[in-house]
Formats: C-alpha cells, sequence, structure tokens
C-alpha cells in the first residue's frame, strides 16, 4: 500500500470518527430531559384524566411581592401553552361560568413561593448576575377541591430577554409537567 | 332707445392692485378682513372638532406594544392603544381588540426598562460583536411604562392585558379610566427592577 492511500485510509477514518462523535453530541441533550423526571415511577405511571381545565386567578400569598405585570404574563401564558399542548377539550378561564357544565374538570392552581426580580442590563453586560425567576407551586384538584397532583415549577431567564420571558419559561415547564401527567 | 354714456375717470379706474400700492394701510386692511372671514367660516368646524373631546373624551397613543392577553391579537404585536368612551382599544394595521370599561377588574401601571437594541435580532447583533461589544451596547436602555389591565370576558372568564407604552402615558390613561368608570383596587407597590435605582 503507498504513503498516498494509507493516508486517504486515515483521513477517511477520521472523517468517521468525527461524525460518530457528532452524532453522539448531538443525542447527549435529550438524554438528560428523559433521565431527570423527578417523581415515583408510580406517579410516572399513573396518568390522570380530565376533560377540560380550569386556570384559577394568580394569587401572591402574603409576604411575597410579585408585579402585576408578572403575575398576568404568568396566567396568560400558561393559557396559551395549555391550549397547545391539546390535552384538554377545553382550557377554562378563572371564573368562566360555562366550566360548571363541563365533566372532569381538572382545577390548576399556581401558587407563587419564590421570587427574584432580575435585571435585563445586569444580565446582558455581566452574563453571570441578573436572571430573572419565578418560582410556583403547581397544584392540580378536582372540582371537589381534592389534590390530585402537586409539583413545582420554576421560570428563569439567564442571559438574553426580558424579565417577563422568566414567565414564558415558567408556563413551558407546566405544559410539560400536563404532557407527561395527562 | 336711450343710450347711456358713463365717462370713466382715470382716478376711478384704478385696479385693487393699485389700491394696495398706494395705500398700505388699505391692503392691511384688506388682509385682515380676509383672515377675519376665513375665521368666520373655519370657526363652525373647529368648534364641532374640540366639542367631541369633551363629551366624549379618547386619546390615541401609537407604537403600543401588547406583550399578551388579547383576544385575536397576536403576543408582541405593536399598535395604536385609544381610550374611548367605550373602554379601550387597540388596533394593529390587521385586527382589532377592545376591553369595555364595564368588563376592566383592575388597572396596574409600572415603569421597566428596555434595551435600546432588542429583540431576537438585536441579540443577534450584539452576540455577533467582537471583543464584547455588545455588552457596550446592552448599556443603553430607555424606561418604558407597562400598564396591565384585567377585565373579564361575557362569560365571566378572567384575563389580564400588557401593554408597554413610552414613558409617562400610561399613569395618564389609568387615570382617564378611572374617570370614565373602570374598577381600580389599591395594591402594594411592588419593587422596581434594579437597574431603575438612582
Amino acid at each position: 500500500m503507498n504513503p498516498l492511500s494509507r493516508g486517504s485510509i486515515l483521513s477517511l477514518f477520521a472523517f468517521a470518527v468525527s461524525g460518530a462523535a457528532l452524532l453522539m453530541a448531538s443525542s447527549l441533550p435529550a438524554q438528560p430531559g428523559q433521565a431527570a423526571k423527578p417523581g415515583p415511577a408510580a406517579q410516572q405511571t399513573q396518568k390522570l384524566t380530565g376533560s377540560a381545565i380550569q386556570i384559577e386567578r394568580i394569587v401572591s400569598p402574603e409576604g411575597l411581592l410579585i408585579p402585576e405585570d408578572t403575575r398576568v404574563s404568568m396566567y396568560e401564558n400558561v393559557i396559551l401553552q395549555l391550549i397547545q399542548t391539546k390535552k384538554f377539550q377545553h382550557v377554562y378561564r378563572s371564573g368562566d361560568r360555562t366550566a360548571a357544565d363541563a365533566p372532569d374538570l381538572i382545577i390548576l392552581h399556581l401558587i407563587p413561593e419564590a421570587y427574584k426580580p432580575g435585571s435585563q442590563k445586569e444580565r446582558e453586560v455581566t452574563t453571570v448576575a441578573g436572571a430573572t425567576s419565578i418560582k410556583v407551586k403547581v397544584q392540580f384538584s378536582s372540582r371537589e377541591g381534592k389534590v390530585l397532583l402537586e409539583k413545582d415549577a420554576e421560570g428563569k431567564v439567564r442571559f438574553y430577554g426580558e424579565n417577563l420571558r422568566a414567565t414564558y419559561d415558567l408556563s413551558k415547564k407546566v405544559a410539560a409537567l400536563v404532557n407527561e401527567s395527562f | 332707445m336711450k343710450t347711456r354714456s358713463v365717462q370713466i375717470t382715470p382716478g376711478v379706474s384704478s385696479t385693487g392692485g393699485e389700491l394696495v400700492r398706494r395705500s398700505p394701510w388699505l391692503g392691511g386692511l384688506l388682509v385682515i378682513g380676509v383672515g377675519l372671514v376665513l375665521t368666520a367660516t373655519a370657526a363652525p368646524s373647529f368648534g364641532r372638532q374640540s366639542a367631541t373631546p369633551q363629551n366624549a373624551p379618547s386619546s390615541m397613543i401609537p407604537d403600543v406594544k401588547c406583550v399578551i392577553g388579547l383576544e385575536n391579537i397576536k403576543p408582541g404585536s405593536t399598535g395604536t392603544l385609544t381610550s374611548l368612551p367605550t373602554g379601550l382599544e387597540f388596533a394593529t394595521q390587521k385586527k382589532k381588540a377592545a376591553i369595555t370599561i364595564s368588563s376592566i377588574q383592575d388597572v396596574f401601571t409600572g415603569r421597566e426598562s428596555r434595551q435600546d437594541v432588542g429583540g431576537m435580532g438585536g441579540s443577534l447583533v450584539k452576540a455577533a460583536i467582537p471583543y464584547g461589544g455588545g455588552r457596550v451596547v446592552s448599556l443603553f436602555s430607555h424606561n418604558v411604562d407597562v400598564l396591565a389591565v384585567e377585565y373579564v370576558d361575557t362569560n365571566g372568564g378572567f384575563h389580564g392585558a400588557i401593554f408597554v407604552l413610552s414613558a409617562g402615558k400610561a399613569t395618564a390613561l389609568k387615570n382617564q379610566l378611572i374617570a370614565q368608570g373602570a374598577k381600580v383596587s389599591t395594591h402594594m407597590e411592588a419593587p422596581e427592577p434594579k437597574e431603575q435605582k438612582p
């Protein structure tokens, strides 16, 4: 075998190895999401059922000040994301009288637990400080008030984006929770 | 048949232009007279225009961003927010949405800081500037007002709409809504973001 053909074989081998490494690297981000699903195995297998869901108004507990626009944005974003999951025939808003006739109605409460107001300027200038985060308890209950599922979710904006983007991030997490629980 | 002969003297036959040239005072009077006539004819139409805001106050604020919360309006759309006697109306180039005064449950105002170069495109541009130049661009920001309106639909469903307006306009709009009969509760002010502190 002459040196030229040996070199071409080596380059082909290197190309194949790098391709395999690229494939492995691209498949890595998907793995932690599947592996990081919290909770016992029983909770994962036992799915909740409901034909409709109603989101209750988000009320800040005493001692926790959350800007009104953040509260409103959280509520509206969660509604939009729940509609996109297509898990329910109807997504009712808080106070909607037509929800009274819905069978198997699930009530969703979002109870704020922590809020850290960040700063967009600080985030973008320093890239390590100024993150906005909001942590809520996501509670699914029946019409009678029986708690069916309760989990924590946290929305964050770390680098780029306005403070209200944390509420969008939170709503995506709530939607993911609905997707895995219903 | 009688014929009438008219003698025209050179002094009398002079034109208006000549008169004005001859006497500046007369020209000034002519201009004032024309101005008065024009003012008198325009007065009724001005009167109608000025009477409308008194009876039905309305203010139009262009370049308002509807962050979220209006039916049929895509989140993040920019349009014109108008305060009408019946309530608020937000109109983009294609769509309109309205919130009636009677449906408003609460109105909140706040102030935030927005990047001068923002959005997805702005973020990409900042990221593309070499030697951390994007961070310097991030230092430039401006204050904006945030108006949050909580309202209910015909079924009693609770909605919340958020608008971002240029600084100093949200409070006036809120006061106008209150004057028109919108419900507003007293609430504690949340802490402002860090960059707004002096």
